[in-house]
């Protein structure tokens, strides 16, 4: 049965402690850190070693959206440093300045394909290149990303033709033209559901809808009708 | 669309080859093509709004350009509403004046906006309108955004501001495929989009029905329209039956259905994209050397269009067939004759090439070109 999860981020925005108790009693078994905000890292990484994330089969770290070159090297040997090595490291293409940086990772990096607001990482052949300079990164399919880029889903059935044998995580939510991420409608879940074929079962589920305590079990279970599996499991 | 460095050039050279010609008069074209479009890249890269395509139809689409062509444009729209778009429009519209572009027809298809929402969600029933239709099929089967794309592209001459533009072919490819019964669960082994193919061949019966229709209102300029209609209109429309027809003439061998043997909408749906990205004449091109057609339909085809193209551009003998009045025709034209003449061995040609030559291309025409 596939894991399905939630971003802290998009539950308790920049307090990773809050949105595990807000998720805990719920029986997911993904979850992803959230430390979108550079800010957010550091605290994030100090508090790693008291989180309880036991009962999760699948727990991945989403890197900061935005940083300096001059910050980079620092962010990518703190993530490889502080990060349990099991836990896959989630990264925006466009964050990149030197990939070198981030080789060291291998297949612990996911590479996330972006939305119409970037102007690279939104396709086969924009990733394509990235992938050619970090040739052992892993996928981190974001299908709200795919279908803002293309509402029809032909680029996001092209992104899993091509890379799926990458693929180690998707990300869920519906994703407006502005890039803002939106809780799942129907409308979305039905265009999800074109390519949910080629995600395979094992591959967990993050979704990155915003949602308070009272909307996180209702935006599980149309992930999980979108793409397969149970609400919760 | 491709330009000159694509597979294009060695299409138009194997066809050469095949009919033992050259045809210089497309050629001449299709460069003035590629030059016009860098030169309104240049002019209108700052005028485009993001989530927006400013996009020529006509010759200029086509590659068929000549000096006294128009600019027929629209700029399409694929997001919020804003207020700007308005400015946009009028900015395009005075830097295409300013630059002595020739100006769209008057009948309001072009020169405007169009949105994307009516275009995809109103194909067919009461408020599909003729405009709507012929906005359309034209964006399928004619179309190129201009303006100059951001990334590693931005100032490539054949860039162009396309991403609204491939977002809309895409989405109406898309909705033609995927509510098309027939050909996702039909009994026929062939895989032809019937529900496309019928709005083009009611995008030509349009265009047809509306020749006549115009001679009421506009009786002026009918004789050029007339050899238009009888080439380059009625080239689209040949266009379109290729593009509808490509899964069987040129599929073989490309994995369109899955295990369980029903067709994949995505497979399709990209497959008829890079159809589509094909230039009418390089379509005309592409069946005319299928091997059962003869070098002589091959060279048939071609000749009338490259003298249709001689004309269009000669100045003198443009605007000669753009004066004529019924009243001159009535008396008997030369230059008339000759372009009624054209037209009618271009469509002989096309007979053979679909009727008598190639057996699979009349098949698929008798059997979805007709009912």
């Amino acid at each position: 049965m596939r894991a399905i999860g939630f971003s802290t981020g998009a539950i308790a925005p920049g307090d990773v402690p809050r949105a595990l108790a807000l998720l805990g009693d719920r029986g997911t078994r993904a979850v992803e850190l959230s430390a979108l905000r550079l800010a957010e890292l550091d605290v994030l990484l100090a508090q790693i070693p008291a989180l309880d994330v036991s009962a999760y089969a699948h727990v991945s770290v989403h890197a900061p959206s935005r940083f300096g070159a001059a910050d980079e090297p620092r962010i990518a040997e703190a993530l490889a440093a502080a990060v349990p090595p099991a836990w896959p490291i989630v990264l925006h293409p466009d964050t990149i300045h030197d990939p070198r940086a981030w080789r060291g990772l291998g297949a612990r990096l996911f590479i996330e394909n972006m939305d119409r607001r970037k102007a690279s990482g939104r396709t086969v052949r924009e990733l394509g290149r990235i992938f050619e300079a970090l040739p052992e990164a892993s996928f981190c399919f974001d299908i709200g990303h795919a279908h803002q880029v293309d509402r029809t889903m032909n680029d996001a059935w092209l992104l899993l033709r091509e890379l799926g044998a990458r693929l180690g995580q998707v990300h869920v939510s519906e994703v407006a033209a502005t890039g803002r991420h939106d809780p799942l409608s129907r409308s979305a879940v039905f265009a999800f559901q074109k390519v949910a074929a080629w995600i395979p079962a094992t591959v967990p589920l993050i979704v990155e809808s915003p949602a308070g305590p009272g909307e996180i079990a209702t935006q599980l279970a149309l992930a999980a009708e979108a793409l397969g599996g149970a609400g919760t499991c | 669309m491709n330009d000159e460095r694509s597979p294009a050039a060695t299409t138009f050279e194997r066809l050469e080859a095949k009919a033992e010609r050259s045809f210089p008069n497309i050629a001449a074209a299709q460069r003035l093509t590629t030059e016009t479009l860098s030169r309104l890249h240049g002019l209108l890269h700052r005028e485009v709004p993001s989530d927006t395509s400013v996009v020529v139809f006509g010759s200029l689409a086509r590659g068929e350009y000549t000096p006294k062509s128009d600019v027929d444009w629209t700029l399409l729209i694929d997001g919020q509403a804003d207020p700007g778009h308005h400015g946009a429009v009028r900015a395009i519209t005075r830097a295409l004046k300013e630059n002595d572009f020739g100006e769209p027809g008057p009948t309001g298809v072009f020169g405007n906006v169009a949105v994307s929402h009516t275009i995809l969600h109103q194909i067919g029933g009461q408020d599909d309108t003729n405009k709507l239709t012929t906005q359309r099929i034209l964006l399928l089967l004619e179309s190129q955004a201009v303006g100059i794309t951001r990334g590693p592209l931005r100032g490539h001459p054949s860039a162009g501001r396309d991403e609204a533009l491939e977002r809309v072919i895409k989405l109406v490819l898309s909705r033609y495929v995927e509510d098309d019964r027939g050909l996702l669960f039909g009994s026929k082994g062939d895989l032809v989009p019937r529900f496309l193919l019928n709005d083009i061949v009611r995008y030509w019966r349009t265009v047809t029905v509306d020749f006549v229709y115009k001679q009421r209102d506009r009786a002026d300029g009918w004789a050029l329209r007339n050899a238009k209609l009888k080439m380059s209109r009625k080239l689209i429309f040949v266009s379109g039956l290729f593009t509808c027809f490509a899964l069987e003439l040129f599929g073989a061998g490309e994995p369109f259905r899955d295990g369980a043997g029903k067709p994949d909408v995505f497979r399709l749906v990209r497959f008829l994209r890079e159809r589509i990205r094909v230039r009418p004449l390089e379509q005309l091109a592409q069946a005319a050397l299928r091997p059962a057609v003869s070098p002589a339909t091959a060279r048939a085809l071609f000749e009338e269009y490259d003298a249709f193209l001689g004309v269009l551009s000669d100045d003198e003998k443009r605007a000669h067939l753009k004066r004529l009045t019924f009243d001159d025709l009535d008396r008997g034209d030369a230059l008339f004759r000759d372009t009624s003449r054209c037209g009618r061995r271009f469509q002989e040609a096309l007979n053979k090439l679909f009727f008598e030559d190639d057996p699979e291309l009349r098949r698929l025409v008798v059997e979805y070109g007709v009912f």
